[in-house]
């Protein structure tokens, strides 16, 4: 039952406890920062591709301190290249894909009528907006944003002498940082207790869709890893601000003997990573939940193997708590140790294959529907098996020696978070947005949005891989310091070119998202014949998902062509007929 | 300038906006949906899906290989490399394989399922035996992957460097400085609290074994020699890489770290190879600041005998660090 | 009745989850502790006589909340439990600088020179166990207002078993730190 409250502009729009709401604004906040992070990205681009020369873009956006004459500082193209992975990272990947999706469909799918804690989830968003506000503040101080890459590592990060960005920039970021695992830790606790505890009658564990079962997974990955960060992130603050050694050593800065004796960088870097490999999935596996159902749904056939699927998601998510030392092998560590990282993070690669497999026998014999969603779920399977191929070199200790910190792991790890979790999360804008704004996006926009990313994108990355064999190291202002890397200009030169059209392209998605909010053609209630339980709600959304009682659930989510059924789809809160077995 | 550019950007968008308006006008006045998706739509795009992902795609793949592959570095010029090429390989070919393998079947499947109307798809929920096989098989691919992988990593690991020569290789903001072990063989003590003046690397010059260390500002290594690489750093986190030998490791202020090998070619024999401009080159690889991207230096591996007249000029610590 | 249950168990599972990340937290942190100490040039000293007087202050104060909320469970008003358990709180929060004080008077220090890891993390860590502590102090000092307006009953006492969840966790938690740090 809704509750009748006089709805006023704040309380419906900002102040919203509604799931839904909610949802939209992590999405339109999400991507507002992609523009930003995609912008800095062409930025430095330009730099890369065409050192030393004057471009009056840079000058436009960066002012005339941070690229004099049209020519980048190379103290700001750190800085770039900082808060691009970054925002790209926390800001796009996370909470814009987790924030957006958990928060929209968790109680829809369910069945409920919104979150356990409306509340807290509302706070969630607003210690995201928090961190938002002070990671872009952070953009404007004179001594600029953080520069010390997005790990972040000491003793870089730890001291201002050694790059301006580690001043006041840093503190800004630390502190959004806080803020952001606050949101992300709020978020989670909502997620996993609304999922366990309020499912409608006849939604068993095992009827729950593959994409509510990714996100569960998602909240716990977070609930579990997220707070080493404060850990890490709060030693390295006592560092900075209290003059403590925890990470740093018989340092010499700036001509000056540093006090600090015993402490040690490596520590931060297990602490760091100790999150950060679980990161990447928690990136990573709602894009798989949403493929999962885009596939299915537009394929007209059951996902493929639904218990190996829910399996290999566990066993992936386990298995990314004790790889992370494949971020450290060449930090001197014990052989052993590398050895122990080589072993657990081959392995990922069993669970991954198995999803893929999954995939393609789900294409098999379907009757697939193109949407703009259903390419970006098929590009999503091209990129992660692309993507995920390379892992086997980098995840290999041995070969890791002489393609760390090179181009291969930009190419590696861009494919499989900057392109495929990023066609998982366009996937799931194209594929819900006919139940989030009751209208259509525009589908010919969606087609050419669509191959104009898709190619660019590989042309940006693929390439890296050979910039990496070719012993191009990563976070370089310039190549033109090494005669060895003189010949790789073209290579650079047709990366930037890819990148400048598929950063452009993704105008167009935004023009079209923004446009079909307002003129879309109004959508029916179940527009893509989709079996889930958020379908059955009405088109123009309200307060408490359905206006009467919530459906009970009698089968699992994917009963898609099956034989003996009206249509080729059957809701989960159709009973089964007289002799129909449940699958 | 920034108005020019505003208002075109407004004026694409009102353009933008009426083309779609008029598609959708049009839609309605054929009484279509204009965004349904119509066997046609399907056809098209099962087509390019076929034709992007599967021909373009790995069309471009094998081009870049073609002619990109010619800038991946050329073969190790060290004892343990050699080993790591051969590992690297194999293992692309293995991921080559399964790449040419997987990515026609998503293209084909996309085209030969592209959707139609009257078609009714296959209801195949799962099949117990495919999972097995699917699990089964990378594992038994994966398995000599890792145990190759394995042996490799602790060959390079384990190699007996008790015997090799000992070079130091100090790493700060921005440049690189190298000091000979010398006759010992052992690097004197050092602290950072004795940096000062001449004594870029804090030597504690009253340890009897930092007399005979010779700090240079390029290496030269006997071809066929074992060295053993010891690492610090002064200030931040720097990673000492030598691609052409496979070589990395980080610098790391508050301790040191070591990689040995043994180098199997001279800077004369490359030359032949790649070209009289060829160098061997140490490069800084991790991001330490401003200009992470220059910080450099030459290492020349040679014969005996000019390494021994190279190093014939060179003063140890005893007679440029302390008065006589 | 049913919507009230189902809420009940809800908040507890919100604030168990929650706790589950602050012991991760709590877990990064003694980890980090370890591997320094294990790198040597490790300072040794002994705990702090006030950091026992914290602990025997908070054991008291959780036995105080405990009856406290029996009492409401029986039907009685369990308010001045509520307000001893207060004071304790605010105790443990005293002996903890006073605790302070005296590492600085032994020369243990947080920074400077003469400081070491081993000093740093205790400062670091019961420091952090304050500032979430004195979350506790908040919501504590909510349930007892609440408990003197008489708004639980022996049907409902949401908010006392909430802050006694999370008021015992937070003994346990230090706890765990003293003796992590007595004995390590």
């Amino acid at each position: 039952m809704s509750e009748h409250h006089k709805e006023t502009f704040l309380t419906k729009y900002v102040f919203s406890l509604d799931h839904k709401m909610i949802a939209k604004q992590f999405l339109i906040t999400g991507m507002f920062m992609g523009v930003i992070g995609m912008l800095m990205s062409i930025l430095f681009r330009l730099q890369l591709s065409n050192p030393g020369e004057s471009f009056a873009v840079l000058e436009f956006f960066l002012g005339e301190k941070w690229a004099p004459g049209g020519i980048l500082d190379p103290n700001i193209y750190l800085a770039l290249v900082t808060m691009h992975g970054t925002i790209l990272v926390f800001w796009v990947l996370t909470a814009g894909l987790t924030g957006t999706f958990a928060n929209f469909l968790i109680p829809l799918q369910i069945g409920a009528r919104d979150m356990a804690s409306g509340f807290m989830n509302m706070l969630s968003y607003w210690f995201f907006f928090a961190a938002t506000i002070v990671l872009l503040y952070s953009l404007f101080v004179e001594s600029g944003p953080a520069a010390a890459g997005w790990t972040i590592y000491p003793p870089l990060s730890a001291l201002p002498q050694a790059i301006p960005g580690s001043g006041l920039g840093q503190d800004l970021w630390l502190i959004a940082i806080t803020l952001f695992v606050v949101s992300s830790l709020l978020g989670g606790l909502n997620y996993i207790v609304t999922i366990l505890n309020m499912r409608t009658k006849g939604m068993t564990m095992s009827r729950l869709p593959l994409t509510i079962w990714a996100l569960l997974i998602v909240a716990i990955l977070g609930v579990l890893s997220f707070p080493v960060l404060l850990s890490c992130a709060l030693l390295l603050i006592f560092d900075r601000s209290f003059g403590t050694s925890f990470y740093l050593s018989d340092i010499i800065i700036n001509g000056e003997a540093l006090h600090n004796t015993g402490g040690s960088p490596i520590l931060f870097e297990h602490l760091f990573w100790f999150l950060g490999h679980p990161e990447v999935y928690i990136i990573l596996l709602p894009a798989l939940g949403i493929v999962s159902e885009v596939i299915s749904v537009n394929s007209r056939k059951p996902i493929f193997g639904y218990k190996a699927m829910v399996g290999a998601l566990i066993v992936i998510a386990f298995l990314s708590f004790i790889v992370w030392g494949h971020h450290m092998f060449i930090t001197g560590m014990d052989p052993f140790l590398g050895s122990v990282f080589t072993f657990t993070t081959l392995l990922i690669a069993i669970p991954s294959a198995v999803k893929v497999f999954n995939y393609l026998a789900t294409l098999w014999r379907a009757n697939i529907r193109f949407t703009p969603a259903m390419l970006f779920a098929i590009g999503f399977v091209s990129t992660f098996i692309t993507g995920g191929l390379t892992g086997l070199i980098l995840g290999d200790s041995a070969l890791d020696i002489n393609v760390h910190d090179t181009y291969f792991v930009v190419g590696h790890f861009h494919i499989v978070m900057g392109v495929s979790a990023i066609y998982g999360m366009l996937a799931g804008v194209y594929h819900w947005f006919p139940k989030m704004y009751g209208r259509m996006m525009n589908k010919k926009l969606g087609y050419l949005h669509f191959w104009v990313t898709f190619i660019s994108a590989y042309g940006v990355f693929f390439p890296m891989h050979f910039l990496g064999l070719a012993g191009l190291p990563r976070r370089y202002y310039t190549n033109s310091a090494f005669p060895m890397f003189d010949g790789l200009s073209d290579i650079n030169e047709v990366i930037t070119f890819f990148a400048i059209i598929g950063g452009l392209v993704q105008l167009l998605f935004i023009f079209n998202f923004f446009y079909s909010i307002f003129k879309g053609t109004k959508a029916t209630e179940n527009p893509w014949g989709s079996n889930t339980l958020e379908w059955t709600t009405p088109v123009e959304r309200i307060h408490g998902n359905w206006p009467g009682e919530i459906p009970t659930v009698e089968r699992w989510a994917y009963d898609y062509s099956k034989p003996g059924a009206d249509q080729d789809f059957v809701p989960q809160n159709v009973p089964l007929k007289e002799g129909e077995s449940e699958h | 300038m920034s108005i020019l550019v505003g208002l075109i950007i407004l004026l694409s968008v009102i353009v933008l906006v009426q083309i779609l308006r008029v598609n959708e006008l049009i839609s309605e006045v054929k009484d279509q949906d204009a965004n349904e998706i119509t066997d046609k739509d399907n056809n098209v795009q099962g087509i390019l899906t076929f034709a992007i992902f599967g021909v373009l795609f790995l069309g471009f793949v094998l081009w870049q290989f073609k002619y990109w592959g010619v800038h991946i570095l050329p073969p190790a010029s060290s004892l343990h490399g050699a080993k790591i090429d051969t590992l690297m390989n194999f293992t692309l070919g293995v991921i080559l394989i399964v790449f040419f393998l997987t990515q026609p079947i998503l293209a084909w499947f996309s085209l030969k399922y592209r959707g139609r109307k009257n078609s009714v798809a296959y209801f195949y929920p799962h099949n117990n035996k495919l999972e097995v096989i699917w699990t089964v098989v990378p594992t038994l691919i994966l398995t000599p992957l890792i145990i190759y992988g394995l042996n490799v990593w602790n060959d390079i690991t384990s190699t007996d460097t008790g015997n090799s020569k000992v070079i130091e290789l100090y790493a700060k903001q921005f440049n690189w400085t190298a000091r000979y072990a010398g006759e010992d063989n052992t690097l004197g003590k050092a602290n950072y609290k004795l940096v000062e003046g001449l004594n870029v690397l804090g030597v504690d010059m009253e340890d009897t074994t930092a007399q005979d260390d010779i700090v240079t500002r390029e290496v030269h290594l006997v071809v066929g020699e074992s060295v053993l690489l010891k690492m610090r750093s002064q200030d931040v986190i720097h990673s000492a890489f030598l691609p052409h030998f496979r070589v990395q490791m980080n610098c790391v202020p508050g301790m040191t770290t070591q990689f040995g090998f043994t180098p199997t070619q001279t800077t004369a024999e490359m030359k032949e190879q790649e070209g009289e401009d060829f160098e061997f080159v140490l490069l800084c690889n991790k991001i330490c600041g401003a200009a992470h991207y220059n910080m450099k230096m030459k290492f020349i591996v040679e014969t005996q005998e000019e390494y021994d007249a190279w190093m014939a000029s060179q003063e140890t610590l005893k007679n440029t660090l302390t008065l006589n | 009745m049913q919507l009230n249950l189902k809420k009940n168990k809800a908040s507890k599972q919100l604030l168990w989850i929650g706790i589950v990340s602050i012991v991760m937290f709590f877990g990064g942190l003694t980890s980090a502790y370890i591997v320094r100490k294990a790198e040597g040039g490790w300072l040794e000293f002994e705990m702090p006589i006030w950091f026992t007087i914290s602990t025997v202050a908070i054991v008291i104060s959780s036995t105080l909340l405990l009856f406290a909320a029996q009492n409401v469970k029986a039907g009685k008003s369990g308010t001045s439990l509520l307000i001893g358990t207060l004071f304790l709180g605010i105790l443990f929060s005293y002996s903890q600088i006073q605790g302070w004080g005296d590492l600085v008077a032994q020369g243990v220090y947080l920074t400077g020179v003469g400081s070491n890891a081993s000093g740093s993390f205790i400062y670091a860590i019961t420091l952090m166990h304050l500032l979430h502590l004195i979350g506790g102090l908040v919501a504590l000092t909510i349930t007892t207002i609440k408990s003197k307006q008489g708004k639980y009953t022996k049907d409902n006492y949401l908010g006392i078993q909430l802050s006694s969840i999370y008021w015992h966790f937070l003994g346990i938690l230090w706890l765990y730190l003293f003796l992590f740090f007595t004995y390590s």
